[in-house]
């Protein structure tokens, strides 16, 4: 899981951490809010599910009756009457009324029955015969057609739901899956860039002051040097006074383990960044 | 869907045999009018007669042509003789219906939404 | 005398629609059929009848709408030879016979007419007993004013549609309202046929089944336009048959019921016709017998009795009618049997 290969590709800076950072959490939020808007679709979804097949199974029984009062008809009338019925038709006097309703922001289409009771086609079919059947006949019929209405409501739902729910369940498992990790990865590797950056400012800060005490170094032993021979000379200017010759020699000797010392001290910290190294390697 | 396109869809379409789209239109279902492509909102299909391209055709009608059906209602074993169309149909309008006849009761089995149902439901 | 010149015309037209009446299903056989399981088994069941194997024909599965049409290609059959064998009056009486299917083919092809629908195919539909020789150039016709004109005066129809519709009528009019009065016409006409052509007893006999058939079409048009806003008791009136024993006292009173109620008090006031409504109310709840079922019975009944005469033509009727009933009874309980409505099967109406 190296952060290189899925990252977003943008510009290490702590600028851009800080948007990384506000991505990942409206991410998870987004990702939590998704999921149970998809759990609350489903559990409609399971309950429409249920109801079509009952609805289905039951318009089985409602349409054999429906068939079966036909049967009447052509009983009472004698013969069939399914060319006049088709040849009398003018309007539709069943219609359906589509309306929408929302179910946790998804717009769910139902259909509404819509009888015209002014449109009858069928008011002189059977005149002479069987029209006590016919208008029964219709009755049963219109009230099968609305059953089928209903059962139609449920079915539309069911496709819209499904289709809803199959985008919705992709969007949670793109966030859980893509997104989430992506941003997560780049933010590591901003923060490893980040890392990697103080280390060498880090590092060119050492190196800087390490050749700033060198120069430093350098330029107190040169004074010291300098002074010793002014010493020197002051010595032998004032050498009739013989004023405590022992203690300039053990001051150049403190000098010099000073500078020793030093010099070590950089060494350590020379080791010390080696680790860090190391250890950022790991 | 927008509203008002689902406003216009009020009509319910059929293709079924001759004692289905009787009992259909005494319900008050159908609509005869002389707009071209408009004719009937129903398909009366007599075995022998009516062809299974006519039935496609009719279907296809119905389901991308016409803008005012909101539920079509097939016969189950006509819907048999396409079903490669009804199963691939996805839109949810006009809504499809699947309705036994008179000779061939009705049959869960063969339902394309109640197939969808059970691969869901992974039965 | 009638009995003595009957048998030199009609004696062998008589025998043979009496040996046809002799294989009319009976009460036993119905008990059969209603026992049976699945139309196969009604198959075998009416292939020991007078059917014999209606069906060998057929392969493939079978459907109450192909046992209908087979059995009446039978009824066809016979009618038709009947018909080839008549002759004088009784050619004339079978002819008016099979005007009332005409009618009926005639008013399907006018409504095709109207919905410029294929011809062709809208004979298929026509019923065969109505069947004339000038009926396919009713589609031969494009408008309305044609086929008033040039083809349906041609055909055996034409003096109903005289004197009653004009051709403005055929437009505007409900296909409805033309065919039941070309069927009034034509009843009155067959009754004036039979009162000046039919002696005793044909006459009588005729005379109460035709009576029986004017008042049926009476109480049913006005029960069927109860509620109907567009036809005026004047509209109802000019489609009830000016005959009958509903005729003349109880027409207008008819025309003008509102109800049920009101239709009911009148018509059962005509002693034949009391028990018709006893059931109506609750006909809704499936097993009573409904007005339709009372008809039908009173029918056969006088068909049953038509039979008990000697030397009578009007066997022939009586004839065909019991069979269309016997039809429609095997239809039914094919019906329940295919649609699993065993409960409702014994709807069918036996006499014999």
């Amino acid at each position: 899981m190296s952060g290189a290969g899925n990252r977003e590709a943008v510009f290490p800076t702590r600028m851009t951490l800080g948007v990384m950072k506000g991505k990942l959490k409206g991410a998870q939020q987004g990702h939590s809010l998704l999921k149970r808007k998809s759990e609350a679709l489903t559990k409609r979804f399971r309950d429409i599910t249920q109801r079509i097949d009952d609805a289905k199974r039951k318009m089985g029984r409602v349409m054999q009756t429906a068939a079966f009062s036909l049967a009447e008809v052509q009983y009472a009338t004698g013969d069939n009457i399914s060319y006049q019925v088709s040849e009398s038709v003018q309007k539709a006097r069943f219609q359906v009324k589509a309306k929408q309703e929302n179910v946790s922001g998804v717009y769910l289409p139902t259909f509404e029955s819509h009888i015209n009771e002014d449109i009858n086609d069928f008011k002189l079919t059977g005149l002479g015969r069987g029209g006590q059947q016919v208008q029964r006949a219709k009755l049963v019929y219109t009230k099968a057609v609305e059953t089928l209405v209903e059962l139609a409501s449920l079915q539309t739902a069911f496709i819209i739901l499904d289709e809803v729910i199959k985008v919705t369940n992709r969007r949670v498992n793109a966030i859980e899956h893509v997104i989430i990790p992506r941003t997560e990865n780049t933010i590591s590797y901003i923060n490893s860039e980040l890392d990697e950056l103080d280390r060498e400012e880090f590092y060119r800060l050492k190196k800087v002051q390490e050749k700033k005490q060198e120069n430093a170094a350098a330029a107190e032993i040169e004074e010291k040097l300098k002074k010793a021979s002014d010493l020197e000379k002051e010595k032998a200017s004032q050498k009739k006074h013989d004023l405590l010759p022992a203690t300039t020699e053990e001051n150049v000797l403190l000098e010099q383990n000073a500078a020793e010392d030093l010099d070590k001290k950089v060494k350590g910290d020379d080791d010390l960044l080696k680790d860090d190294e190391e250890d950022v390697i790991f | 869907m927008s509203a008002e396109a689902m406003a216009k869809r009020s009509l319910l379409a059929a293709i079924a045999d001759e004692d289905s789209v009787t009992g259909l239109l005494l319900a008050g279902v159908g609509q005869v009018s002389n707009e071209a492509g408009k004719e009937t909102n129903f398909l009366t299909v007599i075995p022998g007669k009516t062809s299974t391209d006519d039935i496609e055709e009719a279907f296809d009608r119905f389901t991308s042509k016409r803008d005012d059906i909101a539920i079509l209602l097939i016969n189950q074993h006509l819907a048999d003789l396409i079903r490669y169309k009804v199963d691939n149909y996805t839109a949810a309008f006009p809504a499809i219906l699947e309705i036994p006849s008179k000779d061939h009761p009705y049959d869960p089995e063969k339902d394309s939404i109640l197939k969808k149902v059970r691969r869901l439901f992974g039965e | 005398m009638e009995g003595l010149y009957f048998n030199i015309d009609y004696g062998y037209l008589d025998g043979i629609v009496r040996g046809y009446k002799s294989g009319l299903l009976g009460g036993n056989q119905y008990v059969n059929l209603t026992q049976c399981d699945n139309l196969e088994d009604l198959k075998l069941q009416l292939s020991s009848t007078d059917y014999g194997n209606f069906l060998a024909s057929h392969s493939g599965p079978l459907s109450t709408s192909i046992i209908q049409d087979n059995l009446s290609k039978k009824l066809y059959q016979q009618f038709q030879y009947l018909k080839s064998q008549s002759s004088g009056k009784l050619a004339k009486y079978l002819d008016y016979i099979s005007y009332g299917y005409m009618i009926d083919n005639v008013s399907l092809m006018i409504t095709g007419t109207l919905h410029d629908r294929d011809c062709s195919e809208i004979l298929k539909k026509c019923h065969p007993l109505g069947w004339f020789d000038t009926l396919p150039t009713l589609s031969i016709a494009t408008d309305i004013e044609s086929l008033y004109n040039t083809v349906l005066i041609d055909t055996p129809l034409a003096p109903f549609f005289k004197n009653c519709l004009t051709a403005d009528d055929l437009d505007d009019l409900n296909i409805e309202i033309i065919r039941n009065k070309l069927y009034k016409n034509y009843l009155e006409s067959f009754v004036e046929f039979v009162s000046t052509e039919f002696g005793q007893p044909d006459l009588e006999i005729m005379e109460r089944l035709l009576n029986f058939e004017a008042d049926k079409r009476v109480i049913n048009i006005s029960l069927n336009s109860l509620n109907n806003p567009d036809l005026t008791s004047e509209d109802k009136l000019s489609l009830f048959p000016n005959y009958g024993k509903l005729y003349p006292n109880f027409h207008q009173s008819l025309s003008d019921a509102e109800d049920v109620e009101q239709l009911k008090s009148i018509v059962e006031s005509v002693g034949e016709y009391q028990d018709l409504f006893s059931d109506v109310q609750d006909s809704n709840s499936g097993s009573s017998k409904n007005l339709e079922d009372w008809f039908y019975l009173l029918e056969m009944n006088y068909c049953k009795n038509a039979f008990t005469q000697q030397f009578t033509l009007s066997a022939i009727w009586a004839w065909l009618r019991s069979k269309e009933q016997e039809i429609r009874n095997v239809t039914w309980i094919a019906e329940c049997i295919a649609q699993n409505q065993k409960n409702r099967i014994d709807n069918y109406i036996s006499v014999y």
